[in-house]
């Protein structure tokens, strides 16, 4: 009897837990804590936060439990994000919640969405001179797009065994957009640059917003074929949503169909950072490499604007330029801020939103682009 | 390895800029075409209001429009007696409508109307007709 109490107790997580995955199940409380106390990205960091407790219990290897054992449950809820079937569901409902009369309306705002894209080339560059493998280092650098599900889609393509590391990376930076943007904006821009108003858009026809998914998907995915797992199911939600005739459908993917794809993202990715195969030194190189993609990101996107005002009539306020990485719709959310900070009847929300949805098909190329490197 | 070789040995900078570069000229392409369908649409539009303006105007050499007259009692009876001829006597008005249609007349149910009230349909009082040949001439 003591025999099988012993074989029990061995069995257990408490007596198989060590110092690594209390650090884990640590970080995966502060996730919960951001997410439901300080309400920073809730419907990301709270799924991802219980993924890494669930993720984190230790168990005895062999018994099929956990995410990285064939046949278990986690593992077949992860084929989804190995697959990149999730991240592509994730786009469809996206695109159903999107609205592009802004960007419809000021069109050269999409060239921020472009521009704030460079933040994931410098840090190729940088990932590379870190000494990372080429795919590792286009998975890390796709970070600076912003993109949870972008980055997840990429790294499932190029490097399965980073998944968990630059998801959490990605989440965390998007959660952290009002600890990391604001003071970039505030050094890269003057008081009278972000005191700019910007006009208000003209109106935008349906007809415009009906033809504008079907252009954008033709002239991306002929540029880069590879983005078409991310930018197809992108656009089909948007011409769902604003074709007017499939309201049902439209109503599922951005409700159900998201919510479902959301979930089960969140927390097989969350699952997937358990303890050994998490905390490495790899990790560490990957959170800073992040940070940094990030921040040039947001550098390069406000660096533009104000390249663009020496050659446009009506300017520019160059906080826009920090909303064209992809993080929908924290990052326009924070120029809004910092505009109405400087006078509070200036409202960038919505020409924020416009940079914000560009920012989301210039990762996507990116993505697309990066992968077809490889192929 | 690492550093500036490592970078150069793997295409990196090649790669950065190429990507950086596409993924710039795709949304500018993007941006451009975005920026001119509402031109194209207004311009579409504006096409098909002309059109139909264009329509509505008569032009002079257009012939004047067509008043839609009912044939006369004699135009009538030349038109419907080959019908009645195939019927048998006395017949049902709707048998005469039914041919009328078949031969897709204009207007049978007035053509008919007028006919009766010219007496050249003569009802019989059993809800039967009969085609008076003498006002018919």
């Amino acid at each position: 009897m003591i025999d099988l109490f012993y074989q029990f107790i061995v069995n257990t997580g408490y007596y198989l837990a060590d110092y690594r995955h209390v650090i884990m199940i640590i970080v995966g409380c502060v996730f919960l804590y951001l997410g439901t106390a300080k309400k920073f990205e809730p419907l990301l960091l709270v799924p991802i936060g219980f993924g890494i407790l669930v993720g984190n219990v230790p168990f005895f290897k062999g018994f099929g439990l956990g995410i990285y054992e064939d046949n278990s449950v986690l593992h077949y809820l992860y084929f989804g994000v190995r697959t990149g079937v999730y991240p592509s569901i994730v786009f469809l409902g996206l695109g159903a919640m999107t609205d592009f009369s802004s960007l419809l309306s000021n069109p050269k705002l999409m060239l921020l969405g472009a521009a704030a894209q460079m933040g994931i080339y410098f840090t190729l560059l940088g990932a590379l001179f870190f000494g990372f493998l080429p795919k590792e280092a286009a998975s890390i650098a796709i970070i600076g797009g912003a993109d949870g599900p972008t980055s997840i889609f990429l790294t499932a393509k190029l490097a399965p065994h980073l998944i968990g590391p630059i998801a959490i990376a990605a989440y965390s930076y998007m959660a952290l957009i009002p600890v990391i943007q604001p003071p970039i904006m505030k050094l890269l821009t003057s008081r009278e640059e972000r005191l700019i108003r910007m006009p208000p858009g003209r109106e935008v026809s349906r007809k415009e917003r009906v033809i504008f998914p079907v252009v954008g998907v033709l002239l991306c995915c002929f540029l880069a074929p590879t983005a078409l797992p991310l930018l197809g199911m992108l656009f089909l939600g948007n011409f769902l949503k604003e074709c007017g005739v499939v309201n049902r459908l439209a109503g599922t993917a951005q409700s159900a169909i998201i919510d479902t794809a959301t979930i089960f993202l969140g927390f097989t990715v969350g699952a997937s950072t358990q303890a050994d195969v998490f905390l490495t030194p790899k990790s560490l190189g990957i959170f800073f490499l992040g940070a940094v993609a990030f921040s040039i990101a947001t550098a390069s996107g406000v660096i533009f604007a104000k390249i663009m005002n020496f050659f446009l009539k009506e300017k520019i306020n160059p906080l826009l330029g920090a909303a064209g990485v992809s993080a929908v719709p924290g990052s326009a959310r924070e120029v809004h801020l910092m505009g109405l900070k400087e006078d509070r009847t200036n409202f960038l929300l919505m020409h924020g939103m416009a940079c914000n949805s560009s920012g989301v098909i210039g990762s996507a190329i990116c993505a697309g682009i990066l992968w077809s490197f490889f192929i | 390895m690492f550093g500036i070789d490592y970078i150069t040995n793997n295409n990196g900078w090649a790669m950065a800029v190429v990507g950086a570069t596409t993924v710039f000229v795709g949304l500018a392409v993007l941006s451009f075409v975005i920026s001119q369908v509402h031109k194209l649409l207004d311009a579409w539009e504006n096409r098909t209001k002309d059109n139909a303006v264009a329509a509505e105007r008569p032009t002079k050499k257009a012939p004047a429009r067509q008043e839609q007259r009912l044939p006369t009692v004699s135009e009538l009876c030349s038109i419907y007696r080959p019908l009645v001829e195939q019927l048998q006597e006395p017949f049902l008005l709707t048998q005469l409508f039914e041919k009328s249609k078949e031969m897709d007349l204009p207007h049978p149910h007035l053509s008919i109307k007028s006919l009766q009230e010219a007496d050249v349909l003569v009802a019989r009082g059993d809800g039967t007709f009969t085609w008076n040949q003498q006002k018919a001439l």
